[in-house]
C-alpha cells in the first residue's frame, strides 16, 4: 500500500512538472499549428487507420504548400497507434488530450475505439474529427443535438439506411430483410423499415442472425417463403457472402441488395462468381466516370506520394471505390479543420467549432460539405449511391445504378 | 405475377402451396442433419480425449480455426488442395499432440484438479491471438474444393445442394469408421480399456501413454475435417469461426451421452434439426439461444444424455 501511494505521488509530481514545461513551450512555439491523431496505423484493420494518416499528411501536404494556415505551418505532432484496440485507444487519447499544445484531435478509425474515447473528448472541447466511426451516437450523443466540437466525416449508419431503404423502396413491392443481431444490424434494418413505410411500402419478414454464423438456411428459407422479392441485407461482407451461397443452394434468385460490406474484399473474395448482380450501397464519388476535381486533384497528390498501393486498389488507372472511407474520408476531415481554423482566425476551440458550422458549399473529395450549429456530419444521403456487380466477358465490375 | 386468388381457389394452386410448405420443411431438416453432422464430428472428438483422460479440451475450436487458416495459407501459397487439405488436418492433429502435453497432462498430475478447463480454454485464446496476429482478424475467403454452392442435385423434388450432401456423407462415413475402428481393432479395444480403467489398463500391459496420444490425434484430425467442411458451407474463415462451433459440439457431445458413438451423431443430427426448425418455424432470433436452452434442460432432467449411462464409482 505505502509504496503503492508513493508511487503515484511521484506519478502526479511527474505529470505535474511536464504539464508545466509544456504550458511554457506553447507560449513560445506560436508559429506552427500541430494537431494530434490516434488511429489502427497497425494491426488487422489498419486499411483504415494507416489510410486515414495517409490523409491526414496529403492534406497537411497540400495546406502547407500553400503557405499553411495564416502564414503557420501545420503539424501533425503527435501521432500514435491504437490498432482499433478501444482500451489502448483511450491510453493514446489521455496522451493526446494532456497534450496542451495540440490544437485539434483526428480520432481512432472504427465505432468501438471511437466510442471508448469519445467522452473524453467532448469533456475536453478541442475540435474532434471522426474520419471512420459509422455510429451516429459519435456525433449526435442523444440523437438529437451534435456535441459542440465533434464532426463526422464518416458514412452514418442512419444516412446508409436511408440510402437503401429509398433505393428499395422505388424498386421493389415485398423486401425481406435479414439482418446481423450486433447494434449496428438491429439499428440499420429498424431505419430501412422506417423508410420503406414512408415509402408506403412494408417488409414481408425481418429474419436475424449472429456475425459468422455457419448456417442461415432458417432465416433465407423464410424469406423465399415469405414471396420476398429483394433480399436486403445489413451487415459484414464475410456473412453477406454466407447469406448470397445460400440463396444459391436454396435457388432463390432474387436480388441481393446490402450494406457497405456488399463492396468489402471478404465479400468479393469468398461469394465469387456469385456476386454478379448484388447491391449495395456506398460513397460513390470514386465510382463516378469522370472524377470531380477535388478528388482527381487528391488522387494525383496521393499516386505520387505512395503511388498504386492496397489503398489505390488494382486499376493503376484510377483508385477503387473503397478509398472514400479508408483514405479521402480523412482527408476531407483534416481540410475541413484547416478551413475553420482559417476562418477563425484563431486556434480557440468554440471560434473553431464556430468556424466550421459556418462552413457552406465547400467541395471536398468525398462530397460538398456544408455545417451547422445542428449538423456536425459531413456525408449526406446525396452522396451515397448503390452500386451493383455487372459481369461484362468474363470481368466483373462495379457500376453506379441510376434510379 | 402470382394471383392469390388462383392460389387459394384452383386445386392446381392449392396443390403447389402445399409443395411450397413441404418443400420449406424439407430444406430446413435437410440443412440441419448437414450441419448437425458436423456437430456430431466434433462431438465424436471430445468425446474420445473424454473417454482417455476423464477431460474435455475446449481448445479444440481454436485448433480447428488454426488447421483451416493454415489450409487457406497454403492454398493461396499455390500448393496444390490435395496435398494443403490433408497437410491441414493433420496440423490440427498435432496441435492436440502439443495441447495434450502442455494443457492437460501436467495438471491431471495434482490428482482431481479441474486446472485443464482454464489450460485448455487458455491454449484456444492463445491460438486465436496468435492466428488474428499473423492473418488479420478478418474473414478469409476458403477456396471451394469439390462442389460450389451452385452445385445441387435432386432429391424426391427437393433442390440439395452438393455441398451439404457431400459434408453429409463424409460425416456419416467417418463416424461408422471410428465406430467401427473402436469396436474392432486392437487399437480401438485399447483405448475403451483405457476409457474404463486406466491403471487395470496398464497393468494389462497396455500402453496408456500412447493410446491418450493416439486419442487425441484422431480428435485434432476429426476437428480438422469438420473446420475444413464448415469453410466449404460458409466459403470464409477466421480466427473466431472455432469457438462457436466447439460450444455446439459440446452441447451435442452432452445431449447424445458423454463418450457415446451413437449419442454423438444423435445428439449432433438433433440439435441442427431443431436448431433450423425453431429457426424456420418460430423465429431465426431463438434459432442462436437453441443449443444453451437444450443443454440447460437435459443437464437438468438427464445429465447422463439420451444415450448415456449413469456413472457410477466403485468405492
Amino acid at each position: 500500500m505505502h509504496r503503492r501511494s508513493v508511487i503515484r505521488l511521484l506519478g502526479a509530481a511527474v505529470t505535474l512538472t511536464s504539464a508545466l514545461a509544456l504550458s511554457a513551450g506553447s507560449a513560445a512555439a506560436q508559429d506552427t499549428i500541430k494537431i494530434g491523431m490516434t488511429s489502427a496505423l497497425t494491426g488487422p484493420y489498419n486499411e483504415y487507420g494507416e489510410g486515414g494518416r495517409r490523409g491526414v499528411e496529403l492534406a497537411i501536404e497540400k495546406w502547407n504548400a500553400k503557405g499553411g494556415i495564416n502564414g503557420k505551418t501545420i503539424e501533425l505532432a503527435m501521432l500514435l497507434d491504437d490498432q482499433l484496440v478501444p482500451d489502448r485507444a483511450v491510453q493514446n487519447m489521455r496522451r493526446l488530450l494532456d497534450n496542451k499544445e495540440l490544437v485539434a484531435i483526428i480520432g481512432p478509425a472504427g465505432s468501438g475505439p471511437t466510442l471508448a474515447v469519445i467522452e473524453m473528448a467532448a469533456a475536453d472541447g478541442r475540435p474532434y474529427m471522426n474520419p471512420v466511426a459509422q455510429t451516429p451516437t459519435v456525433t449526435y450523443p442523444d440523437g438529437g443535438k451534435p456535441r459542440p466540437n465533434v464532426f463526422s466525416f464518416a458514412l452514418q449508419n442512419d444516412v446508409e439506411s436511408t440510402v437503401l431503404g429509398r433505393y428499395v423502396a422505388s424498386q421493389f413491392k415485398k423486401p425481406g430483410l435479414v439482418h446481423e443481431s450486433t447494434a449496428y444490424g438491429v439499428s440499420g434494418a429498424d431505419m430501412i423499415a422506417k423508410e420503406l413505410k414512408a415509402a408506403g411500402g412494408a417488409v414481408v419478414a425481418t429474419e436475424t442472425y449472429n456475425q459468422r454464423a455457419q448456417d442461415v438456411t432458417a432465416q433465407i428459407a423464410r424469406l423465399q417463403r415469405a414471396g420476398a422479392d429483394v433480399v436486403v441485407c445489413v451487415g459484414l461482407g464475410a456473412d453477406l457472402a454466407v447469406i448470397r451461397r445460400t440463396m444459391a443452394r436454396l435457388n432463390f434468385n432474387v436480388p441481393l441488395v446490402a450494406s457497405n460490406g456488399a463492396l468489402s474484399i471478404p465479400y468479393q473474395e469468398a461469394a465469387g462468381d456469385l456476386v454478379t448482380g448484388t447491391r449495395g450501397s456506398m460513397v460513390y464519388v470514386f465510382g463516378e466516370e469522370t472524377l470531380n476535381p477535388a478528388a482527381q486533384g487528391f488522387a494525383d497528390a496521393y499516386k505520387a506520394k505512395y503511388g498504386t498501393d492496397r489503398w489505390w486498389g488494382n486499376d493503376p488507372q484510377r483508385p477503387q471505390i473503397f478509398m472514400s472511407l479508408s483514405v479521402s474520408n480523412a482527408y476531407d476531415a483534416a481540410d475541413v479543420l484547416f478551413e475553420g481554423i482559417k476562418r477563425a482566425n484563431s486556434t480557440d476551440p468554440k471560434a473553431i467549432a464556430t468556424a466550421i458550422e459556418g462552413i457552406q458549399g465547400l467541395r471536398g473529395v468525398n462530397a460538398t460539405y456544408s455545417f451547422s450549429a445542428t449538423k456536425h456530419h459531413a456525408i449526406a444521403p446525396e452522396d451515397v449511391a448503390i452500386f451493383e456487380y455487372v459481369k461484362s466477358g468474363d470481368k466483373i465490375g462495379l457500376t453506379i445504378v441510376r434510379n | 405475377m402470382r394471383d392469390p386468388l388462383t392460389l387459394t381457389l384452383s386445386p392446381e394452386g392449392r396443390g403447389k402451396k402445399k409443395d411450397d410448405a413441404m418443400q420449406f420443411v424439407l430444406q430446413l431438416v435437410f440443412a440441419g442433419v448437414c450441419v448437425g453432422a458436423v456437430y456430431a464430428l466434433i462431438a465424436m472428438g471430445l468425446s474420445l480425449t473424454f473417454w482417455t483422460t476423464r477431460t474435455l479440451n475446449f481448445g479444440q475450436g481454436s485448433l480447428l480455426m488454426t488447421a483451416s487458416v493454415a489450409t487457406v495459407a497454403m492454398l493461396g501459397a499455390g500448393m496444390p488442395a490435395a496435398l494443403a487439405v490433408p497437410l491441414g488436418i493433420l496440423l490440427a492433429g498435432g496441435l492436440m499432440v502439443v495441447a495434450e502435453r502442455i494443457a492437460i497432462r501436467p495438471l491431471l498430475k495434482s490428482g482431481d484438479s479441474m486446472g485443464w478447463v482454464v489450460s485448455t480454454l487458455g491454449l484456444g485464446i492463445f491460438l486465436q491471438g496468435f492466428v488474428s496476429s499473423v492473418f488479420g482478424s478478418q474473414a478469409i475467403a476458403f477456396p471451394s474444393l469439390v462442389f460450389d454452392s451452385l452445385d445441387s442435385v435432386d432429391v424426391a423434388g427437393v433442390q440439395v445442394s452438393s455441398q451439404y450432401l457431400a459434408v453429409l456423407g463424409l460425416s456419416l462415413t467417418l463416424m461408422v469408421a471410428m465406430e467401427l475402428f473402436l469396436r474392432r481393432s486392437a487399437w480401438g479395444r485399447a483405448v475403451r480399456a483405457v476409457s474404463h480403467d486406466a491403471d487395470a489398463a496398464a497393468l494389462a500391459g497396455i500402453p496408456v501413454r500412447r493410446v491418450i496420444v493416439l486419442s487425441f490425434v484422431a480428435s485434432g484430425v476429426l476437428a480438422g475435417i469438420a473446420g475444413v467442411m464448415v469453410a466449404q458451407i460458409t466459403g470464409t474463415v477466421d480466427p473466431s469461426f472455432g469457438f462457436n462451433l466447439m460450444v455446439l459440439g459440446f452441447v451435442a457431445a452432452v445431449f447424445g451421452g458423454m463418450g457415446n458413438t451413437a449419442g454423438a451423431l444423435v445428439g449432433g443430427i438433433a440439435l441442427g434439426v431443431i436448431e433450423k426448425l425453431v429457426g424456420g418455424y418460430v423465429s431465426t432470433a431463438a434459432e442462436h439461444g437453441m443449443a444453451f436452452a437444450i443443454l440447460m434442460v437435459i443437464l437438468a432432467i438427464r445429465p447422463q444424455g439420451l444415450f448415456g449411462r449413469k456413472e457410477f464409482t466403485k468405492v
